[in-house]
């Protein structure tokens, strides 16, 4: 049984039908992982024991003719920095090599609730800083469409673990890009959900103002379902916010083409552009074209801010979030210093890696006094002007098309040593975490070289459904989502 | 050299909300067994994040209201980074440009002491050090990690180790008046942090003495012994170096209660850079003139408005308005006792018996009986005082009726002024030599009054006895 053209609704349904079992289908993926994740490496930690004793419960329900959950078997994996109680949750670093959360985040949870099956816990950046993979603090992901290429990053586990049909769907974060810009280097859709519409609890904290959890999975309809699950208020997280989710996966159809305008940033289409990637882009512009929507060429002036404003923020907030991780109640530790400064230098200089290392330096310096207002006070300003840009340019479109990355994934190895050029690779995807809008990634054909190119589709304040609709009926015209990488 | 203390403080209260701060965990942790109220938040676990206790916040604008404080609608919480490992998040979360409550003021002893700001934080956890066997260790203890802290700021306005001491008993008193804190010294519920310096005038010239941060005071007496301590050192110390204060000088030195002397902890530290920055995790925290009212609404009677009524209403002079009102349960004892007559003579008697007899004694509120005031309030003329002091403490203990036990104790007085009457021509044929003394001195009667108690077995009533003897003596 091919399980890996099956939507998670029709999984379900199969499971109802008697047509196959939870276990056929966990089987299945572990299989797979077996022979295919060895040369992508996606996976920090395989729970096969896991996956299997869920899908027997899932199976034992069916027997006994008890309802399942909305997801029962959904295949996921899952970034490496949501915790999942009693199963390792390292973040990609070594500070965490061996630790077992004693409790789980609230999106993981609620999905695990509805019978989604977690398979394994994927490589990120290390405490998900960085587009590659390569700070990871154990190994390098490699992008299944071509294995001396970085997935992108730094939800990178995940989406090569999703474009290598290693699972069903994949949780990750975007807090700079870290969902979009992977889906699109590993050709399958991926979204970053408006801050706040995801709870944050139980996953590790890069950026507390900008992380967003979120999905992928190689169609939006899957997307959209597992969304209206994960998605809404979490009283455990004070920035979740209070508002109806709205049943995402019903409402795909609900926008109509033909009235549509969207917009083209002539920013996003500028400067460093791989001429292949700006192509694939716009003849993805043409086919909404052909449907009828309205292309308004526009401005967004304020994007070439973006990534200093996003530099600045983020390792400041990174700097007070990577404080606990002291190696005293969890985590690694080392021993026999006579004082305690000693031992956090010695504990914190061993096993944080160099990334780590380097954000928190900035972000201390830019929350320095004397330093403060010149750098955070200004960034955060500047932050309410993007956001601004935004939202009054969308009282002129109803959404915004833009590549996710202006090339397609690069060697292992070409960026590692230049953390500048690192972070300028997240260009085209910071401004929306900036502003804290919704935006989805998703495939628009392959380049010469055979590699994947995606764009994104951004859109106001929770507007998720309209986006999830323009994406779904852009997969409905078109097979670019359908395609796989040989492996 | 004219030497002026100047002296701020900076004051913890602990509250005593159900749960903690930014979590559900119990906030109690006297003799709590250690890290047993905890969970992912309040150990800084990967992952967990703070949602503020409404409860909390609310309470620590109720204290900035009774402290005078003007109450801010756009409020945010910061992150004050630092590293101690009972610190479990790295950052205490507290307020810095946006307290809750700002500008307000106590009077203490005629003198007003601004108070610049009371401000809503979380509690650290507790480092135990200890001598396991030969081997140094330090063990922690997060169950007071998170637990709500109110910090209520004063300005540097007070400027004597008692008007100290005075305005920490007022603190606490308003605070115990809420009902929002033990406040208690001892316990740790209240803490106490001065800044001490010195003006110095000299040869027409003003000096000012370095900054002194006194950390580990733990009792009211602590504070004034080591503020007085301060003063005392850093005069002698100005006499010896001229040293004045400056930008980088400020010290922190820790208190010694047993050698009643300061140490010195932190040398010439500059601003500490705890790179405060808004805490992302929580949203701005934004109030209306409506959540104030609401708020305001639940205000109790304050201390001195208590004060100014019971002098006004019950005629009360201020020194027995001040005790009555001191600690609220024993006031709403006393306003319980006048309850079925509160009047200015009962509020009189019964003030008397409060500030006496009951004085004494632990009491308790279920314990008194307005009845058995009363009934003792009516019968004061049939009693003498004493037994009235002894009626009131022994109807409190037993619950019985206080005339009930003056008949069985036979303590009423005698008022039959036939019965006085023989006593008193008895009284009178047996001292003649009194007899020719209160002729002479009119002031003398009382030993006569004296000898007629003796011969009536202390039954009569004073005032009739000294009558009857005056009328028969004429």
């Amino acid at each position: 049984m091919e399980f890996t053209n099956l939507t998670s609704k029709q999984i379900r349904q199969g499971i109802i039908d008697k047509k196959f079992t939870a276990t056929d289908v966990v089987n299945f993926y572990l299989d797979r992982i077996k022979n295919i994740d060895p040369k992508i490496k996606a996976f920090i930690t395989i729970t096969n024991k896991e996956a299997l004793a869920k899908a027997q419960e899932i199976d034992e329900k069916v027997k006994n003719g008890q309802s399942i959950g909305k997801l029962a078997g959904s295949v996921m994996a899952v970034k490496d920095i949501f915790l999942t109680k009693g199963i390792q949750t390292t973040a990609s670093s070594q500070t965490l090599n061996g630790y077992i959360p004693q409790y789980s985040s609230t999106v993981y949870q609620r999905l695990i609730d509805q019978d989604a099956i977690c398979i394994g816990k994927t490589n990120t950046d290390v405490f998900a800083f960085g587009a590659s993979t390569e700070s990871s603090g154990y190994f390098t992901t490699k992008n299944p469409w071509d294995l001396s290429k970085i997935p992108g990053g730094s939800s990178g586990g995940s989406a090569a673990a999703t474009a290598a049909q290693l699972c069903q769907f994949a949780l990750g974060t975007d807090t700079g890009g870290s969902i979009r810009q992977p889906a699109s280097l590993c050709g399958v859709s991926g979204l970053k959900t408006t801050y706040g519409l995801n709870s944050r609890y139980g996953i590790t904290a890069m950026a507390s103002s900008f992380d967003c959890p979120g999905v992928f999975a190689r169609n939006i309809e899957d997307i959209a379902y597992v969304t209206e699950i994960s998605a809404g208020k979490d009283k455990f997280d004070a920035t979740s916010v209070d508002q109806e989710v709205p049943k995402y996966s019903e409402k795909l159809g609900e926008i109509n083409l033909k009235d549509l305008k969207i917009g083209i940033p002539k920013e996003y289409f500028s400067g460093s552009i791989d001429s292949e990637v700006k192509n694939k882009v716009m003849e993805a512009v043409e086919i909404f074209k052909k449907q009828g929507a309205e292309i308004l060429d526009i401005s967004l002036p304020n994007t070439d801010l973006g990534i200093a404003v996003y530099y600045i923020l983020i390792p400041s907030e990174i700097s007070a979030n990577m404080a606990r991780y002291d190696g005293i109640r969890f985590g690694q530790s080392t021993e026999g210093q006579s004082n305690i400064i000693e031992y956090y230098m010695e504990t914190r200089g061993k096993y944080m890696e160099a990334e780590l290392k380097r954000r928190i330096l900035i972000g201390t310096y830019a929350l320095s006094s004397g330093y403060y207002d010149a750098y955070y006070t200004k960034a955060a300003k500047v932050r309410t002007l993007i956001k601004n840009e935004f939202v009054d340019t969308f009282k002129k479109v109803d959404v915004i098309l833009a590549p996710c990355s202006p090339t397609v994934a690069w060697d292992i190895g070409a960026k590692a040593n230049d953390p500048l050029q690192m972070y300028l690779a997240d260009v085209y995807t910071v401004c929306i975490n900036v502003a804290g809008i919704p935006s989805i990634a998703l495939p628009c054909g392959l380049n010469s070289q055979n590699l994947p190119v995606g764009f994104q589709i951004i859109g106001n304040f929770f507007e998720e459904s309209k986006i999830l609709s323009v994406a779904h009926q852009f997969q409905q015209l078109t097979d670019y989502h359908l395609e796989t990488p040989k492996l | 050299m004219k030497i002026i203390p100047i002296i701020g403080l900076e004051v913890h209260v602990e509250l005593k909300t159900k749960t903690k701060m930014f979590c559900n965990c119990s906030a109690e942790h006297f003799h709590i067994d250690p890290n047993t109220h905890t969970c992912p938040v309040c150990l800084g676990l990967p992952g967990a994040l703070p949602v503020p206790n409404k409860t909390a916040c609310q309470w620590c604008i109720k204290i900035g209201l009774s402290l005078n404080c003007t109450p801010q609608k756009n409020t945010f919480f910061e992150r004050k980074n630092y590293f101690y490992p009972d610190l479990a998040k790295g950052y205490q979360i507290t307020q810095l440009e946006k307290p809750f409550v700002v500008n307000g003021k106590v009077n203490i002893d005629g003198h007003d002491i601004r108070i610049n700001r009371a401000h809503m934080e979380e509690d650290t956890g507790k480092s135990v050090h200890i001598n396991d066997g030969g081997q140094e260790m330090t063990l922690i203890d997060y169950n007071r990690c998170g637990v709500p802290l109110v910090e209520i700021v004063s300005e540097p306005d007070i400027i004597s180790p008692e008007m100290a001491k005075n305005y920490l008993l007022k603190i606490q008193q308003i605070i115990r008046y809420l009902g929002v804190s033990d406040a208690d010294i001892e316990k740790g519920s209240m803490r106490c942090e001065p800044t001490v310096n010195l003006k110095i005038e000299d040869d027409g010239k003003t000096f000012y003495t370095p900054l002194v941060e006194i950390k580990n005071v733990a009792s009211l007496t602590g504070v004034q012994n080591a503020i007085q301590f301060e003063i005392d050192r850093q005069t002698e110390e100005f006499e010896q170096t001229r040293e004045e204060k400056s930008k980088n000088n400020k010290t922190t030195r820790g208190y010694d209660a047993v050698k009643n002397k300061t140490f010195l902890q932190r040398e010439k530290e500059g601003s500490s850079d705890y790179r405060y920055f808004p805490e992302p995790d929580i949203p701005e925290i934004v109030f209306s003139d409506k959540d104030f009212d609401a708020i305001r609404a639940t205000l109790p009677e304050l201390p001195d408005q208590k004060f100014v009524r019971y002098q006004k209403d019950f005629g009360l002079n201020d020194y027995d308005a001040n005790l009555l009102t001191q600690d609220l349960s024993f006031s709403q004892c006393f306003e319980k006792a006048i309850s079925l007559n509160p009047t200015k003579d009962m509020s009189k008697f019964v003030a008397n018996l409060f500030l006496g007899s009951l004085k004494t004694i632990e009491i308790n509120i279920e314990k008194i009986i307005p009845d058995n005031f009363k009934k003792l309030f009516d019968n004061k003329n049939n009693l003498s005082s004493t037994a009235i002091k002894q009626l009131i403490l022994d109807s409190y203990e037993t619950g019985k009726d206080p005339l009930i036990l003056a008949k069985e104790q036979n303590l009423f007085q005698n008022s039959d002024s036939g019965e006085i009457e023989k006593i008193a021509q008895k009284v009178i044929s047996e001292n003649p030599k009194a007899v020719e003394d209160y002729r002479k001195n009119p002031n003398s009667i009382g030993f006569l009054i004296g000898q007629l108690m003796k011969n009536s077995g202390g039954s009569a009533n004073p005032s009739l006895a000294k009558e009857i003897l005056e009328k028969l003596l004429k």
